[in-house]
Parts: C-alpha cells; sequence; structure tokens
C-alpha cells in the first residue's frame, strides 16, 4: 500500500514538473511570440509614421508650390493658411493675410452673392467654379473662378475647407472686348443699313415715276436683301447686348395678343406669299401680362419667323395662349419640317441649323435666333421647351 | 386752290445721304420738309422757324441730339416742341428718363419705312406732349 501511495505521489509529481515545464515553455514561447509580433508592429509603425510624414511633406509641398492659390478657411471662412500663389494673387505677406476672412476680399459689386457663399462655406456646401471679382494685389478687381472644398479630417472638431482661386480676368476681358466690338459694329453698320432701305422705298415711290419691270425687280432684292442684313444686325446686337449684360427688362403691363397680332400684320406678305394658314387661339388671355413688351416681341417675332421660313407653302402656323397651374403660356406650333432628333439637343446653341434645313435657311437665318429668344425668356423670368418630329412640325412653348 | 397749309418738319441729321432722302420722302408725302446738317443748324432752325415737327438724330457732332433737346427745352416754344429721335441706338427710353428729357417718340432708323413716314410724322404732330 505505501508502496502505491508513494509511486502516485511520484506520478503527480512528474506530472507537475512536466506541466510546468511545457507551461513555462508555452509562456516563453507565446512571450516571445509577442514580443516578436510587438516588434513587427512597432517596425510597421514606424514604417507608416515614415510613410506618413513623407506623405504629408509631399502634401505640404504641394500646397506651397501649386500654381493655383490655394487658401485653407474654418468655418467661418477666416483663412488659416495660404500658399505661395495666394501670397501672390493678393500681394501680401502671411501675416498680413493670415486670419482675415476670405470673403472680405470679394468686391462690392458681388457682395450680395458674397453672402450667399460664405452660407454655403458655413454649411460645408461644396463651391464649384463659380465667377466672382476679388479685390487683389494693389486693390485691383480681378475675376476669379472660386472653388471650395470640405477638407475636415474624421472626428476633428475643427471644420476645415481648401478654397481655390483661378484668375480668369483675361478671358472675361476678352470676351467683354469681342461682345462690344459687336455691339459697336451692329450700331455702325444700322445707319447705312437704313440708308439702302430708305433709297430702295422711295425708288419704288409713285412720285419717283416709273420704273420697268426689271428696275422694279432689281429694287425689290435690294430692299430684301437689305431687310435681311438689318434682321441680322439686329440680331447679333441683341445678343451681344443679353450677353454682356445690357439688356434692359423693363417689366410692365403686355398686351400679348396684340403683340401677337402685330408681328402677324408685319409677316403678312410672307404668310400671303407661301399661301399659309394661321391658327389663333387666344381664348381671351394674357391682355395684361407682367412682362417687359418689347422683348416679348422679339421672342415671339422669333418664333413666328421661324415657323413661317420652316412650313412649306399651304402649311399651318398657330398661336395659342392658355393658363396651367398658375402659368401663362403662349405656344407657337406649325406643321413645317420640323427638327431631327439627332439635333434637338443643340436647337438653343450659337449659330446652329438643323441638318434637314440647311439649304433653306443658307441665305436667311442667322443661326441665332433661338439662341436669343432663350437668352430673352431667361431675362423675362420664364421658361422655354419644344416638341418635334421630322416632317411632322414644331412646338414652342413658353411659360411664365 | 389748296389753302391747306403743309405741316413742316424739321430734319436734323449729319448723314448727307440720309437726310436727303428723308427729306425727298416727306416733300412726296406733302410736307414742307428742311433739313439741318449739324446739331447747332438744327436747334438755331427750330428756334427761329418753329416747325410742327422735328426729326433729330442723336449721333452727331459737336452738338447731339440729347444736347439739342435740352437747350430745345429750355426755350418757351422748345418746351413744347413734336420732336421725334432718329438712332441707331436701343435704350432710348432709359436714356431719355435717365436725362429727364421728354421725348415723344424714337425711332431706330432701320425701322421707319418711307411708305408710311406720314403716318409717323402725322401721329407725331397730333400727339399732344406727355
Amino acid at each position: 500500500m505505501l508502496g502505491y501511495i508513494i509511486y502516485i505521489a511520484i506520478f503527480l509529481a512528474f506530472g507537475l514538473v512536466i506541466w510546468y515545464v511545457v507551461h513555462a515553455h508555452s509562456s516563453a514561447l507565446h512571450a516571445r511570440a509577442e514580443l516578436e509580433a510587438e516588434r513587427e508592429t512597432d517596425e510597421k509603425e514606424r514604417e507608416e509614421i515614415e510613410g506618413l510624414s513623407t506623405s504629408t511633406k509631399q502634401s505640404r509641398k504641394l500646397f506651397e508650390e501649386a500654381p493655383v492659390p490655394y487658401f485653407i478657411l474654418d468655418k467661418g471662412g477666416v483663412i488659416k493658411d495660404i500658399n505661395k500663389a495666394g501670397l501672390r494673387f493678393f500681394g501680401v505677406m502671411p501675416e498680413d493675410i493670415v486670419s482675415k476672412n476670405f470673403f472680405s476680399f470679394i468686391a462690392e459689386e458681388d457682395a450680395e452673392y458674397a453672402g450667399y457663399l460664405l452660407t454655403c462655406c458655413n454649411r460645408s456646401v461644396p463651391i464649384d467654379n463659380k465667377e466672382i471679382r476679388i479685390i487683389a494685389k494693389k486693390g485691383a478687381t480681378r475675376w476669379v473662378e472660386l472653388s471650395i472644398l470640405g477638407i475636415t479630417e474624421p472626428g476633428s472638431a475643427e471644420p476645415a475647407s481648401l478654397a481655390t482661386v483661378f484668375d480668369v480676368s483675361e478671358r472675361k476681358n476678352l470676351d467683354q472686348a469681342k461682345t462690344e466690338f459687336v455691339s459697336l459694329a451692329s450700331h455702325q453698320l444700322r445707319a447705312p443699313l437704313a440708308t439702302v432701305k430708305w433709297y430702295a422705298e422711295m425708288l419704288m415711290h409713285p412720285s419717283m415715276g416709273e420704273l420697268n419691270p426689271k428696275q422694279q425687280d432689281y429694287v425689290r432684292i435690294i430692299h430684301e436683301v437689305d431687310a435681311d442684313m438689318i434682321e441680322l444686325v439686329d440680331t447679333l446686337l441683341n445678343v451681344s447686348r443679353s450677353e454682356i449684360g445690357k439688356l434692359t427688362v423693363e417689366m410692365g403691363p403686355t398686351n400679348v395678343e396684340e403683340i401677337a397680332e402685330s408681328i402677324l400684320t408685319e409677316l403678312s406678305s410672307q404668310v400671303d406669299k407661301k399661301k399659309m394658314n394661321i391658327v389663333r387661339q387666344y381664348n381671351g388671355l394674357l391682355t395684361d401680362l407682367k412682362s417687359d413688351p418689347k422683348l416679348l416681341r422679339i421672342v415671339i417675332h422669333n418664333l413666328v419667323t421661324n415657323a413661317i421660313k420652316y412650313t412649306p407653302d399651304g402649311g399651318t402656323v398657330a398661336i395659342a395662349f392658355r393658363e396651367s397651374d398658375g402659368r401663362h403660356i403662349v405656344t407657337v406650333s406649325d406643321t413645317g419640317y420640323g427638327i431631327p432628333a439627332a439635333d434637338q439637343d443643340k436647337i438653343f446653341t450659337k449659330l446652329f441649323r438643323a441638318e434637314n434645313v440647311k439649304e433653306i435657311s443658307s441665305s436667311q437665318s442667322t443661326g441665332l435666333g433661338l439662341y436669343l429668344v432663350k437668352s430673352l425668356v431667361a431675362a423675362l423670368g420664364g421658361a422655354i421647351s419644344f416638341q418635334s418630329e421630322e416632317n411632322k412640325g414644331a412646338s414652342f412653348t413658353i411659360a411664365f | 386752290m389748296d389753302t391747306v397749309q403743309k405741316k413742316r418738319v424739321l430734319v436734323v441729321d449729319d448723314d448727307n445721304n440720309l437726310r436727303n432722302v428723308l427729306l425727298d420722302a416727306l416733300s412726296a408725302s406733302g410736307f414742307e420738309a428742311k433739313g439741318a446738317a449739324n446739331g447747332e443748324e438744327g436747334l438755331a432752325t427750330a428756334l427761329s422757324e418753329h416747325p410742327d415737327a422735328i426729326m433729330l438724330d442723336v449721333m452727331m457732332p459737336k452738338m447731339d441730339g440729347w444736347q439739342v433737346l435740352e437747350k430745345l427745352r429750355a426755350d418757351s416754344w422748345g418746351a413744347k416742341a413734336k420732336v421725334l429721335m432718329l438712332t441707331s441706338l436701343g435704350g432710348m427710353e432709359n436714356v431719355a428718363q435717365a436725362l429727364g428729357k421728354q421725348v415723344h417718340n424714337y425711332i431706330v432708323k432701320s425701322d421707319l419705312n418711307m411708305d408710311n413716314i406720314a403716318e409717323t410724322v402725322n401721329n407725331l404732330i397730333k400727339n399732344p406732349i406727355v
């Protein structure tokens, strides 16, 4: 019995030793693994830190050396940082501009717009290529394209934005000069065109004596071609005035029916020549619309002229008024050549003429009419749309 | 015998061709038409002869149409003279308003037709001063 107990005791003791050795070895292995893992982690962290440091240095260099002015703004638009191009743009040293509000540099003419942009900045709403005037170096006003993008780090309590400014003053000046040239040229052309017109009309006057048929024909052609030139100059003038913001909109009570009838009277000779059917659907509406009668006349005149021009002899042109959901709607429709589907997205662009009517319109169309119509409708606070199918006519709708 | 006195129209325009054809058209339409080649001459003729209507070009050297109009309106007769401004410019109402001038009418030259010049001038003469 004693021997048995001793045997068990030795066995247990041996087991304990084995357990201890294994456990110690395991712990040692585990500890070594942990140590190695820790060493690896430290290594990785070190590498990451070094990588980040390099990346941060690179980012900083990109920011500093970018050719475009960059500004770091806080939520209120205060400049926290500025790059070299920004300093050159304003002609200042960093201490002169950091801590100033970026939006205080926006020109007086755009003060209202500046308020809106500041609100966007406050609300972290991205601003993308907005044209605005800024007081830059030596107090000069420069046109710029401004973009502001939120760059706040996740979890950061300090919202930040990156503002970039692209100077477009040269481009704007060039555009302005081109448009003013067109305007000036148009004005200067009008006087001699009027002279030609009046002389042609006087030649056709009975008081000037009878012309032979050939002479009558020649004078008629001179008069017609001159009228086309006058229309072209008027359109160029209106387009240029629209583009340089010199188009004056004078809203007042406008009798659209009277305007439509005046236009139809003016175009009656063309209507008669083409034996066209004119449908009037005024419905007693739009006799007192709040609009600019002069500009609205140009719009409707263009649409009706196009309808007549692009409808074959014997076709129909309709002018309809209606009211819907509080909107006042004018529709000019025709049974003409229509607009091919492939051309429909370009119909309001400058100098565009649809493929199917190029031969008809080559000598008579400026390619500016619908571009002008769209600009004027927008200036009047309306919207224009159209529906058309090739060879099935077109219908243009203006809604105010 | 025709005892009806012809209405007298003064055309003030530095463009000789334009002025001459207007004079012809007015004469052919039954008016007694006289021309002036510049603003100074036009103002002097208007104040001395008191025409029934004045067709006044805007862009003229030395004294432009607006300057003529200003001096005309300063005269007791001229304050009520019937004036039609002839222009190649747009936005005439704004200019007139800004200058505080009384302009009965303006017309863009290329919009004026010789066929209805008589109607245009008669309407000018008939309409009271606003």
